[in-house]
C-alpha cells in the first residue's frame, strides 16, 4: 500500500480522492493553483504545494512542475482524478519512468482508448458491439460519401482525437455531407490538433448506458452494472442513474458479461467505463474511459463498493475486492450535477456562496468541496458539486431527490438546482422515458 | 524511487509551541533547531514606535507549506519580495561547501543569480529581478518550496 499519495485534480474530485486515501490511513499532498489556495481538499490534506498561477496548462496540467511536487514531498503515487491528465498517456509513461505509481491504467491502454478509431476497432476485437460506420478514418469526400450511402442517412462525421462529446457533426442526407465533413475536419484541427474523422451511424433516439468495469491488470475482470447518462445539454452529462431504467437484469448480465470478458482479455487495470449508445435492444459502443468518471458515485451507491479506495488497491497490486458472484445491485441512485450556471441561460455564475445548507438524511450524499464563503474561481468548470440520493426502488429515489432540491440551498451564485427540480416532476423523468435528444428539446420549449 | 528521506509529516505543534514559549520567557528574538531532517525557526519582530512596543506573532503552525515559517508581516505583499517561480528545492550556495549566493546586506545588481531551485535534478537559477539590498532570506538551504513561495527580499 502507498505510504502518501499526491493528488493531481482539484474541486470535488480531488475532496473524493483524500477522503478515500484518509480511510485507508496514506498521506496525502494536495497541489494547487495560486486559485485554489483555498479549497477544501487543500485544507484537509496532510501536506499542500502550490504548483502554479491559475491557468491549467501552468498549473494542473503542467507535468514539471507535478513531478517536482512528488520529488519534494516524497509522494510515491499520484491520482489524477477525472479530466486534467488522468487520460494523458504520456503522463501515465512518464510517471511509470520515474518510479511513480500512475493509479489507473497502464500508458498503453490509455493510448489504445484514447484513439477513437483504435478504440472501435480494439473493442470489436474484443467482441464487443460497434455502432456501424467507416473502417477506420475516410480519406476523402467521395469514400465519406459511399461510406455514408452504405450505411443509410442520417450520419455523424467524429473526430479521431475527440471523446467526450466533443468533435462531432451530423449530415442527415447526402447533399449536407460535404459541410458536416469539412466543418467537423475543421474543428477537430483547432480542438485537438488532428483533423482525422470517421463516421458512425447517427442514431435516432438512443439511450446512453455505460458500464463500470474493474481489472486487477492480471487478468481478472468484473462488471459493476450500468449507469444512465441520456440526459445529456450539448453532449455533457447534468443527471445519471443506476441502474438503467430501460434495462432488465438479463440484458445487464449479458452486456455485463461481455464488456468483463473482453477486459479479462485486455488484461486491463483500474478502473474503467465503457460506453454505449442503446436502440431498440441492440448495444453499440462508442468509446471506452479509461479512468473514474463523474457519475461513479451512483455504481457506489448501488453496489456499497468505494471504487476510489479500489483503485487505489488494486494500483498498489492487491486483488479486486469482490469477484463477479459476489457482485449484486441493491436499489436506485440518482446523481445531479450541480454547476455554478443560470438554470435557463446556462451562463457561468462564479462568485462567493454566501449561505451553503445541503441536505441530508437517509440516503442522501453531497460530493462537494464548496462551503459556505468559498469563492469560485472562474478559471475552471463549473461544476460545485453532486447531489447523489439513493432509495430502495426508483420511485422512492425520485421522492428523495424531490426533497433534497427543495431543502439543497446555495446562495451568492445561480445553480442549476430549479433545473432539476423542474426535471424531477417532469412525467417522462418520472417514467424512465428519455433518450439522449430528451433534454435539448425539454430545454428548448418556452 | 531512491531519494533520501525527508521527513514531511505534518507541523510539530508542541514543539513549535515550547519554541514559542522559550522565546517569551527568554526574551530571544529568534530560535532555530533541527533534528532527523526537521528544521523548525520561531522568531518575532519588535515594532518600535512613540507609544508602544508590540511583539507580533510569534509562530505560525503551518498547515499548507512544506515547512513551518515565522510569519508577523507577509513577507509576499512586500514589493521588494522575490517569489519562487517554480516548485522545487532551494539551495542557497552553487555546491556544497561553498560560500552562499547573498547573505543579509548583499548589493545585488539585476540579473545576478541570488539562489538556486533544483526540480528534477536540473538546477535552475534565480535572478534579482532588480538591483538592490538583500533584506531577508526566507527559505533554509535544501529546503522545498512551492510556486510563489516568498525567498528573498531585495530592496
Amino acid at each position: 500500500m502507498f505510504d502518501k499519495v499526491l493528488i493531481a485534480n482539484r474541486g470535488e474530485i480531488a475532496l473524493r480522492v483524500l477522503r478515500a486515501c484518509r480511510e485507508v490511513g496514506i498521506a496525502t499532498v494536495a497541489v494547487h493553483s495560486t486559485a485554489d489556495a483555498d479549497a477544501m481538499h487543500v485544507r484537509l490534506a496532510d501536506e499542500s504545494v502550490c504548483i502554479g498561477p491559475p491557468p491549467s496548462a501552468a498549473s494542473y496540467l503542467n507535468i514539471p512542475s507535478l513531478l517536482s511536487a512528488c520529488e519534494i514531498t516524497g509522494a510515491d503515487a499520484i491520482h489524477p482524478g477525472y479530466g486534467f491528465l488522468s487520460e494523458n498517456a504520456r503522463f501515465a509513461e512518464i510517471l511509470e519512468e520515474h518510479g511513480i505509481t500512475f493509479i489507473g491504467p497502464t500508458s498503453e491502454h490509455i493510448r489504445i482508448m484514447g484513439d477513437k478509431i483504435e478504440a472501435k476497432s480494439t473493442a470489436r476485437r474484443l467482441g464487443i458491439p460497434v455502432v456501424p460506420g467507416s473502417d477506420g478514418a475516410i480519406r476523402n469526400e467521395t469514400e465519406g460519401l459511399r461510406v455514408a450511402k452504405d450505411m443509410g442517412f442520417p450520419v455523424l462525421v467524429k473526430a479521431a482525437a475527440g471523446g467526450g462529446g466533443r468533435g462531432m457533426k451530423v449530415a442527415r442526407t447526402p447533399e449536407d455531407f460535404e459541410l458536416a465533413l469539412r466543418t467537423a475536419r475543421s474543428e477537430a484541427k483547432a480542438a485537438f490538433g488532428d483533423d482525422s474523422v470517421y463516421l458512425e451511424k447517427y442514431l435516432a433516439k438512443p439511450r446512453h448506458i455505460e458500464f463500470q468495469v474493474f481489472g486487477d491488470g492480471k487478468g481478472n475482470a468484473i462488471h459493476l452494472g450500468e449507469r444512465d447518462c441520456s440526459l445529456q445539454r450539448r453532449h455533457q452529462k447534468i443527471l445519471e442513474e443506476a441502474p438503467s431504467p430501460a434495462l432488465n437484469a438479463e440484458q445487464r448480465q449479458h452486456m455485463g458479461s461481455i464488456v468483463a470478458k473482453a477486459m479479462q482479455k485486455l488484461k486491463y487495470r483500474g478502473a474503467g467505463t465503457v460506453e454505449f449508445l442503446y436502440e431498440d435492444g441492440e448495444f453499440y459502443f462508442i468509446e471506452m474511459n479509461t479512468r473514474l468518471q463523474v457519475e461513479h458515485p451512483v455504481t457506489e451507491m448501488i453496489t456499497g463498493l468505494d471504487l476510489v479506495i479500489e483503485q487505489i488497491r488494486v494500483a498498489s497490486g492487491s486483488p479486486l475486492s469482490l469477484s463477479q458472484n459476489e457482485f449484486a445491485l441493491s436499489g436506485h441512485a440518482i446523481e445531479c450535477r450541480i454547476n455554478a450556471e443560470n438554470p435557463k441561460t446556462f451562463m457561468p455564475s462564479p462568485g462567493t456562496i454566501t449561505y451553503w445548507h445541503p441536505p441530508g438524511g437517509l440516503g442522501v450524499r453531497v460530493d462537494s468541496g464548496a462551503y459556505q464563503g468559498y469563492r469560485i474561481p472562474p478559471y475552471y468548470d463549473s461544476l460545485i458539486g453532486k447531489l447523489i440520493v439513493h432509495g430502495k426502488n426508483r420511485n422512492e429515489c425520485l421522492m428523495r431527490l424531490k426533497r433534497c432540491l427543495s431543502e439543497f440551498v446555495i446562495d451568492g451564485i445561480e445553480t442549476t438546482i430549479p433545473l432539476f427540480s423542474e426535471l424531477v416532476q417532469n412525467p417522462d423523468i418520472a417514467n424512465g422515458l428519455y433518450d439522449i435528444h430528451w433534454l435539448e428539446s425539454f430545454l428548448q420549449k418556452p | 524511487m531512491a531519494k533520501e528521506a525527508k521527513s514531511r509529516g505534518g507541523p510539530d505543534q508542541d514543539l513549535i509551541r515550547e519554541l514559542a514559549s522559550l522565546l517569551e520567557e527568554t526574551g530571544l528574538s529568534e530560535i532555530e533547531i533541527e533534528r532527523e531532517g526537521l528544521r523548525v525557526r520561531v522568531a518575532r519582530q519588535h515594532v518600535i514606535s512613540a507609544t508602544t512596543v508590540a511583539p507580533a506573532l510569534a509562530a505560525v503552525p503551518a498547515a499548507a507549506a512544506p515547512t513551518p515559517q515565522a510569519a508577523n508581516e507577509d513577507p509576499a505583499k512586500h514589493p521588494g519580495c522575490v517569489k519562487s517561480p517554480m516548485v522545487g528545492t532551494a539551495y542557497l550556495a552553487p555546491e556544497p561547501g561553498a560560500p552562499p549566493f547573498i547573505d543579509i546586506g548583499t548589493r545585488v545588481a539585476q540579473g545576478q543569480t541570488i539562489l538556486i531551485i533544483e526540480a528534477m535534478k536540473t538546477m535552475n537559477h534565480i535572478p534579482a529581478p532588480k538591483a538592490g539590498t538583500v533584506t531577508a532570506i526566507l527559505v533554509g538551504n535544501g529546503h522545498p518550496v512551492e510556486f510563489g513561495e516568498p525567498l528573498v527580499i531585495i530592496e
